[in-house]
């Protein structure tokens, strides 16, 4: 839920928005610097007011939108929705978890492994995804995901199989564990933050400017002596290498680790969750993420378990109300500032 | 090699039986997504409603309720399909994903619904009668129902190729595959192709839904592993191609049998290596167009 | 949690949505503290706040409805007490895996303010929570997940079990039919840990008694509607008999399959006894009969307190109780045992009264007592027979008395 520094404006914002008055430009600038940081003030001080309960659940929250906004790398900047991005997100977790379990739990070791991990699993599997594109995307990236899913598990003795892999001990700091849910939050608000102005860096760099290049239009850029190859594939592995950072944390949040993290499910909930904000946007996922997290975890279970219909409810409102995702609201506030905002 | 055959006699004879009945299930999938870049994520759902409508006629077991359970699934896949074509019109021009997202959403809430209505237990649902029990086949039992169950399949298989390939009818539907924009140019409403190919691809993922039920059953979760199975055959075939739907629907039929029997030892991976195999060596399916591709 | 007016418009709804639902949940005021002991409820007052986890959505559904049952009836039959303590039940749903369950766990044991925790079906969420458990001192009993490391590898003095073994309950199946002499036998069970204990278990004793393994399948979990591939290897591989796995939908499938395709005339089936436990064999019909299981409790065993229960829960219910409804009775039973001879609600006072009990012996499955702090109980072979309509699982002898292995 922290929002970008610097968001850069999507081709599509652009083109929306009719030139800025000087004055509300100011606005527009302050609005972007100052919003962020009162955010990420409030999300730090979240631990001081709310109970460990609403505390653990905003870490998953933070932990799915890393995961999500990682996707949305590949679905809104370059152009490739996958179905099967959370192979890497349950690699990273396997790989933080192993990492913890039988070598060190200080503090970012596991989830810099786990970011590795991803980025060579998406490396070694990607190559092949990266030549077809839309629905042959969509499913060739489902199956690596479900053949992923499937080793995790048929290797039982390194991943435990169904039973999961558990018994991860609670991550440490200088060789202190942080058994407290604020301080894990707080490890967690963190590595996202980070994570986030990573995957940001990497959209407004021109880098990113080539992929969106190739996801308007292929061919020009081709003509124009960029290989689409080479960049949906690096695209695709650091995606694969952000999810598998968002895995990590999972696994150092959560401390258990089942072959459903890497499955169908789970990739089919962060394609939507990426939807449902907005795709291209790199911050609408968040909130596309929070929606599908609280969904599931917080009301769930006070729906007598019908979580999934309400869930079903919201997507389907969602694509008559929201054409363009939580992202698409900015350019309704924008286009029409409420009188009681401050100019 | 006569030893072997007779060994497997079953295991193919089955595998055209899942075949066929993946064939009904697909094929719908396969036009609306050719023709109209309309992704159906509630096909699954679809389904599964109709084993749910098997449940609450056939449970006597008699053909009157069969035949009941059939007509009323194909009424009500007709109705939920046309209903549907309406939900996706102003997403005409909107990124397929879009489409994703609304029939996912809808499988959801109708798979909800079915188990608010029907509890989560597993309900299983008799053959009519004269179809219950087993023949022998090369000194192999197997179950009547399953043979018609092939029978019935290859029947529609051969109904819809040749409604699409040698009516004027199924020349207009292969036409919007190719070229909507063409079509419409010559004063043809898309929304009613649409409506009718909508319409009658989920009339037949309901009906198959019936057929299907003596031998599945119907119980929570079903609708999402027969939409990836479906989904499946749908890319291996080629999106749009009826010929492709039928290749890819007896192909898996055959992996998800005769494979399965044969290779028990990795029966968990091999759908998906099929699948992965297919699309690195033909990217876009076995009968897919360069086109539709990026759809 | 105190947000803000100035910028509450400017965040987006859903934002603000949230924040307030977890603003909603901030009752104890922070994450920063130690756990919060001895408020309202615990200690004072005489009460005692059990978190029954149980699914309430998802596959699992039927077994949590069973399990709420036997627990509700054992606290109907005792006025909701248990010792002296009056029981307050917090339900939470455990869901289909432990991506709903384990938040639901740690949600009993941070705010739920729980003495103690009973319940949960998947193996996974057992194994999951069972650390957390440990490091809150909350006792959990655990009144199905069977898989053997919760109270072996993984276990913690935190972690009790009033259900079963995976392969304790094919152990006790392999030696028998050893020792019948049945002949070459098949295995089959699905492909995941479950399965995959209970293959070791049956084939490690089934040799040990000096049987011989046909062959075996493990078949695609949660994805095989169609057994028949797999059958065709048990005909071809000379199999005299096949021992299986099965639970839940695929328990129906594979059981009527296993008819249809004409092996139920030629090949006897045996299986662990979720093959034809509670709501599958009605599904299953004609076709099971006759198929026999193992399995630690039927409605069909004859002893006195057996009788009463089911019974009792006829009355209640109006269906006959199942192996998962007794699990969560004696749950309650041992729980109220534990906390009579309790010096007090701390979860260290509960566990060493739960290891002095000795056997409990007015269980509805016969006279059983902790082992390892899970059951050391009669396994019991049970045939699949129709009594006039019902089928019902009869007691054909009993196993002996079986450990975890």
């Amino acid at each position: 839920m922290s929002l970008p520094v610097g968001t850069p404006a999507t081709p599509a914002a652009i083109a929306s928005t009719t030139p800025p008055r000087t004055a509300e430009r100011r606005t527009g600038r302050l609005l972007r610097v100052a919003l962020p940081l009162v955010v990420l003030v409030v999300l730090a001080a979240v631990p001081l007011f709310v109970a460990p309960f609403g505390t653990s659940t905003l870490s998953r929250i933070l932990i799915f939108a890393l995961f999500a906004v990682s996707l949305d790398l590949l679905v809104g900047v370059t152009g490739l929705p996958s179905l099967g991005h959370a192979a890497y997100f349950g690699v990273g977790a396997y790989a933080a978890g192993l990492v913890a379990i039988h070598w060190t739990a200080e503090g970012v070791v596991p989830v810099l492994v786990a970011a590795a991990a991803g980025a060579v699993a998406a490396g070694a599997t990607g190559w092949l995804a990266v030549r077809s594109g839309g629905v042959y995307f969509l499913m060739l990236t489902l199956a690596i995901g479900e053949l992923v899913h499937q080793l995790a598990q048929s290797l039982a003795s390194v991943t435990g199989g169904s039973n999961g892999l558990y018994g991860i001990p609670t991550v440490r700091i200088g060789g202190t564990p942080l058994t407290l849910p604020g301080y894990v939050y707080w490890f967690v608000l963190a590595v996202t933050g980070l994570g986030y102005l990573g995957l940001h860096l990497v959209a407004s760099s021109p880098f990113g400017g080539v992929l969106r290049g190739i996801r308007d239009n292929e061919p020009r850029m081709r003509s124009l002596g960029y290989s689409p190859f080479r960049y949906k594939f690096a695209a695709f592995v650091i995606a694969g290498g952000f999810a598998g950072l968002a895995g990590g944390l999972f696994a150092a949040q959560v401390r258990l680790v089942t072959p459903s993290e890497a499955g169908f499910t789970t990739s089919a909930l962060v394609l939507l969750a990426v939807i449902l904000g907005g795709a291209g946007s790199l911050w609408g996922p968040i909130l596309g993420a929070a929606v599908v997290v609280l969904v599931r975890d917080a009301l769930g279970p006070d729906l007598d378990g019908h979580g999934p219909l309400l869930l079903g409810i919201v997507f389907v409102l969602a694509v008559y109300v929201l054409p363009r995702g939580f992202a698409g609201l900015r350019d309704l506030l924008r286009r029409r500032p409420s009188p009681g905002e401050t100019p | 090699m006569t030893g072997w055959f007779d060994e497997n006699l079953v295991s193919i004879l089955n595998g055209f039986a899942i075949g066929s009945l993946l064939f009904i299930l697909a094929v719908g999938l396969s036009i609306v997504f050719g023709m109209m870049d309309v992704l159906n994520l509630a096909h699954g759902a679809f389904f599964l409603t109709g084993s749910y409508l098997a449940v609450s006629f056939v449970a006597g077991g008699s053909w009157g309720g069969y035949v009941t359970a059939l007509g009323i699934a194909a009424l009500v896949g007709l109705l939920a399909g046309g209903a549907l074509s309406g939900m996706t019109e102003p997403l005409a021009r909107r990124p397929i994903l879009d489409q994703a997202l609304l029939t996912l959403g809808i499988s959801l809430i109708v798979a909800e619904v079915l188990s608010i209505a029907y509890g989560n237990d597993v309900l299983s649902v008799p053959p009519p009668p004269g179809l219950t029990g087993s023949v022998s086949v090369a000194g192999n039992a197997y179950p009547v129902y399953r043979l018609m169950l092939i029978v019935v399949g290859l029947l529609l298989a051969l109904v819809v190729w040749l409604v699409v390939e040698k009516t004027s009818v199924g020349a207009l539907v292969r036409a919007s595959v190719a070229d909507r924009d063409m079509v419409s140019a010559l004063g043809i409403d898309n929304r009613k192709v649409k409506f009718a190919v909508l319409g009658i691809g989920s009339m037949l993922a309901t009906v198959a839904g019936v057929l299907a039920a003596p031998v599945y059953g119907a119980r929570p979760g079903l609708d999402k592993t027969i939409l990836i199975l479906a989904l499946v055959v749908v890319v291996i075939g080629g999106l749009g191609s009826v010929r492709g739907a039928l290749i890819g629907a007896l192909l898996i039929g055959q992996v998800e049998s005769l494979g399965r029997a044969l290779v028990p030892e990795i029966a968990s991976f091999i759908l998906f290596g099929t699948l992965a195999l297919v699309l690195v060596v033909r990217p876009r399916g076995l009968f897919g167009s360069r086109k539709l591709a990026h759809g | 949690m105190p947000l803000p007016e100035s910028f509450r418009p400017r965040l987006p709804g859903i934002l603000t949505a949230g924040m307030l639902a977890l603003a909603l949940s901030a009752c104890g005021g922070g994450s920063l503290g130690e756990k919060d002991t001895g408020d309202a409820g615990g200690d004072g007052g005489g009460t005692v706040r059990v978190g029954l986890v149980i699914p309430q959505a998802g596959v699992y559904t039927p077994l949590g409805v069973d399990m709420q049952n036997g627990w509700n009836l054992w606290l109907d039959q005792h006025d909701g007490k248990m010792g002296d303590y009056t029981v307050e039940t917090v339900t939470a749903d455990e869901g289909e895996g432990p991506d709903t369950g384990v938040p639901a766990i740690q949600r009993l044991l941070t705010e739920g303010d729980v003495d103690a925790l009973v319940g949960i079906v998947n193996s996974a969420t057992a194994l999951g929570v069972a650390e957390q458990v440990t490091e809150a001192e909350t006792p959990l009993l655990i009144a199905n997940a069977g898989a053997g490391p919760i109270t072996k590898d993984a276990g913690s003095p935190y972690v009790w079990r009033t259900s079963f073994t995976n392969a304790q309950i094919a152990a006790a199946m392999g030696e028998h039919l050893a020792e019948e002499g049945v002949g070459p036998v098949y295995v089959m069970a699905p492909d995941y840990a479950a399965g995959q204990e209970v293959v070791a278990g049956f084939i490690e004793a089934f040799e040990a008694g000096g049987g011989t393994v046909a062959g075996q399948a493990l078949t695609p979990f949660g994805k095989t509607q169609d057994f028949q591939p797999f059958l065709s290897g048990a005909q071809a591989s000379g199999a005299k008999a096949v021992f299986v796995f099965y639970a839940g939908g695929e328990a129906v499938s594979f059981v009527k399959q296993y008819a249809d395709f004409g092996l139920k005339d030629t090949l006897p089936l045996y299986g662990s006894g979720f093959l034809t436990e509670g709501g599958v064999l009605a599904a299953q019909g004609e076709a099971a009969v006759g198929v026999q299981t193992a399995l630690h409790y039927s409605t069909e065993i004859d002893n006195e307190s057996n009788k009463e229960f089911v019974e009792a829960y006829r009355e209640a219910y109006d269906a006959l109780p199942t192996v998962y409804a007794v699990q969560a009775y004696d749950a309650a039973n041992v729980l109220a045992r534990a906390l009579k001879e309790s010096t007090d609600l701390t979860g260290k006072a509960i566990t060493d009264a739960l290891d002095g009990l000795g056997t409990i012996d007015d269980s509805p499955r016969g006279p059983w007592s902790f082992n390892g702090q899970t059951p050391e109980q009669t396994i019991y072979l049970r045939e699949v027979t129709d009594e006039g309509g019902t089928l019902l699982n009869s007691v054909v002898t009993d196993l002996g008395v079986h450990a975890q292995p």
